[in-house]
């Protein structure tokens, strides 16, 4: 069993969003401006003209954080938001009741209604599209032009994220609220 | 319980304030009707709830409700179970209704979880003991059961050892039910605003002031503000109880802004800085839930019954706010970190408003709770009897 997670070299971003489109096509998702797993965030350049700072401009892609102690798991009335056996949380459409409390406990906003299932969806590092057919990478990762992301298994040492981890500094989000995310952002 | 034909269902005096309040009734059950069906039709889009405010007006409306049901509990508690004299009056009429709120919230709540039946079961199936909603849910469903008992033996079966074992019971439960669903937002380590120990202790003692508004609402309209000696002795100790009450909320209410404003911490001050410069926090809250209801007893050196009927409809209005107030002050810090994009606006404080489909079901409610009490009033006798 593994413990996925994912690096995002995110200063190497040119913000071409073929990681959105590729994860909505390989996932089914619905078209809608609530409708997204992932997304592309931006930190505005700092400074006036002419003396704006380029650098300083950065581009940030995100999605569910897959945290180790995820506030929307143990918010779930019934457990349909579950880790499965590879630490990847994931919501069980059948048991979601759809009282939207997940939503609200997220700190990431990284969930939302599926109109297909009439329930919470969210990212789940394409398990059951990709990961279930024997594949080794994400839909985000796989597209992305300037191999900004980088998956896998935090549990072995010889993993690219593991040897990664272990010789880049990184920072996470909102890792102050006990969540333990496992989305890593190098610097 | 009374004899009753259908013919004996439909008569009351027809006084202008009767009609008023029938056909308000009647109105506010045909809004929720036709809520309820748009809802079916459209789904959650009937509603103008959003990925950043999931939670909208019915999440209010039924916190509003089990308020109002865990109010009445505690207040009629006073009487039998603690046994003050003055307090077993209300016994039968203020569990009445809070059974009667409780289904009006439940009512409400229906509506607003996506799959209620599913809820039902996978509550049972697989329990999420980590969850407050699960928590709340239970328990509501506890109470219910107790305080349906404690009705049964009070009003029908009239034995008054077993009224009091189940209104233990259902008070028990209730304050349990009702802190677990202040921890529903006290949990919310997302939300520094709503994370910590304040609500679950502010839902009771908000509740206990609820419970106090309805009285004087309820028993104000039955007697029309001219009290027999018992009703009058006991809304008299239901104004020293209602001002401390309000007292204390004022000053737990205070001392949660000061806290939350202090050291500008990061979101926390903010959101509380926004909030507070609402006119639904000044007016709503302050001035009509707490302000008004808290000086009329004041300078009334807590002898004022007639005003307090009035001043109670407006402290209702107050409460309605606080519970609207909840829901939306807990999610309008937008929560989009990083999102920030050429083609989206830095976030903002996130904007909220009812659909009509919302406003239809939430106040629609209300209707429910009307009917329900009209009919509880014909069928059982809810004054007092001579055991007690």
């Amino acid at each position: 069993m593994a413990r996925y997670g994912m690096a995002l070299d995110y200063k190497n971003c040119i913000n071409c969003r073929a990681c959105e489109t590729a994860c909505k096509a390989e996932n089914g998702i619905l078209p809608g401006k609530d409708n997204y797993r992932i997304w592309i965030g931006q930190k505005e350049a700092e400074g006036e003209w002419p003396n704006i700072s380029i650098v300083s401009q950065t581009y940030h892609p995100s999605q569910c954080q897959h945290c180790d102690n995820a506030p929307c798991q143990q918010v779930c009335p019934t457990n349909a938001t579950y880790y499965d056996e590879n630490r990847v949380v994931r919501v069980d459409p059948e048991r979601c009741i759809l009282c939207t409390y997940c939503i609200n406990a997220c700190p990431y906003d990284a969930r939302y209604v599926d109109d297909r299932t009439v329930t919470v969806d969210k990212c789940n590092f394409c398990s059951d599209t990709r990961l279930a057919n024997g594949e080794t990478t994400t839909a985000c990762q796989a597209t992305c032009p300037t191999k900004v992301r980088t998956f896998g298994d935090l549990d072995d040492p010889n993993s690219e994220i593991s040897q990664l981890l272990k010789t880049r500094e990184y920072k996470q989000v909102k890792e102050h609220l006990g969540t333990k995310p496992k989305l890593f952002y190098l610097i | 319980m009374n004899e009753l034909s259908i013919k004996e269902l439909f008569r009351f005096e027809k006084t202008p304030l009767n009609l008023l309040i029938a056909i308000l009734t009647v109105g506010l059950l045909g809004i929720f009707v036709a809520g309820a069906t748009y809802y079916f039709i459209h789904g959650h889009h009937a509603f103008n709830v959003t990925r950043q405010h999931p939670w909208g007006l019915l999440i209010a409306m039924y916190v509003f409700f089990v308020v109002s049901s865990t109010g009445l509990c505690i207040i009629s508690s006073i009487g039998h179970v603690f046994e003050v004299k003055e307090f077993q009056v209300i016994g039968k009429r203020a569990i009445a209704g809070a059974i009667i709120t409780l289904l009006s919230g439940f009512a409400v709540i229906a509506l607003e979880v996506g799959h209620p039946v599913r809820m039902l079961i996978y509550n049972v199936l697989t329990p999420g003991f980590t969850s407050a909603i699960w928590w709340m849910g239970t328990l509501y469903g506890i109470y219910l059961v107790f305080i349906t008992f404690e009705f049964f033996f009070l009003t029908i079966k009239e034995n008054h050892k077993w009224a009091k074992i189940f209104g233990i019971g259902g008070l028990l439960a209730g304050l349990a039910a009702h802190s677990n669903l202040g921890a529903v937002f006290g949990f919310l380590i997302s939300r520094p605003t709503a994370n910590g120990v304040f609500y679950p202790v502010y839902f009771i003692l908000s509740a206990m002031i609820t419970g106090c508004y309805l009285i004087y609402i309820i028993y104000g309209f039955k007697y029309k503000n001219s009290y027999p000696a018992n009703i009058k002795a006991m809304l008299l100790k239901l104004n020293k109880i209602l001002g401390m009450l309000l007292g204390i909320l004022i000053f737990f209410e205070a001392w949660k802004i000061i806290t939350a404003l202090y050291g500008t911490m990061p979101e926390r001050a903010e959101t509380i800085l926004h909030v507070i410069k609402s006119p639904t926090f000044i007016f709503g809250e302050v001035i009509l839930g707490m302000l008004i209801p808290f000086i009329v007893i004041l300078f009334s050196n807590a002898k004022a019954i007639k005003p307090m009927v009035y001043v109670s409809l407006a402290g209702m209005v107050g409460i309605f706010f606080m519970r609207y107030d909840l829901v939306h002050d807990t999610l309008i810090y937008p929560m989009d970190t990083l999102k920030r994009s050429e083609y989206q606006l830095p976030p903002t404080f996130i904007e909220y408003f009812p659909s009509a489909t919302e406003f239809a079901i939430g106040f629609g409610g209300i209707g429910i709770t009307l009917l329900l009490f009209y009919i509880a009033e014909k069928v059982f006798n809810l004054d007092v009897d001579t055991k007690h």
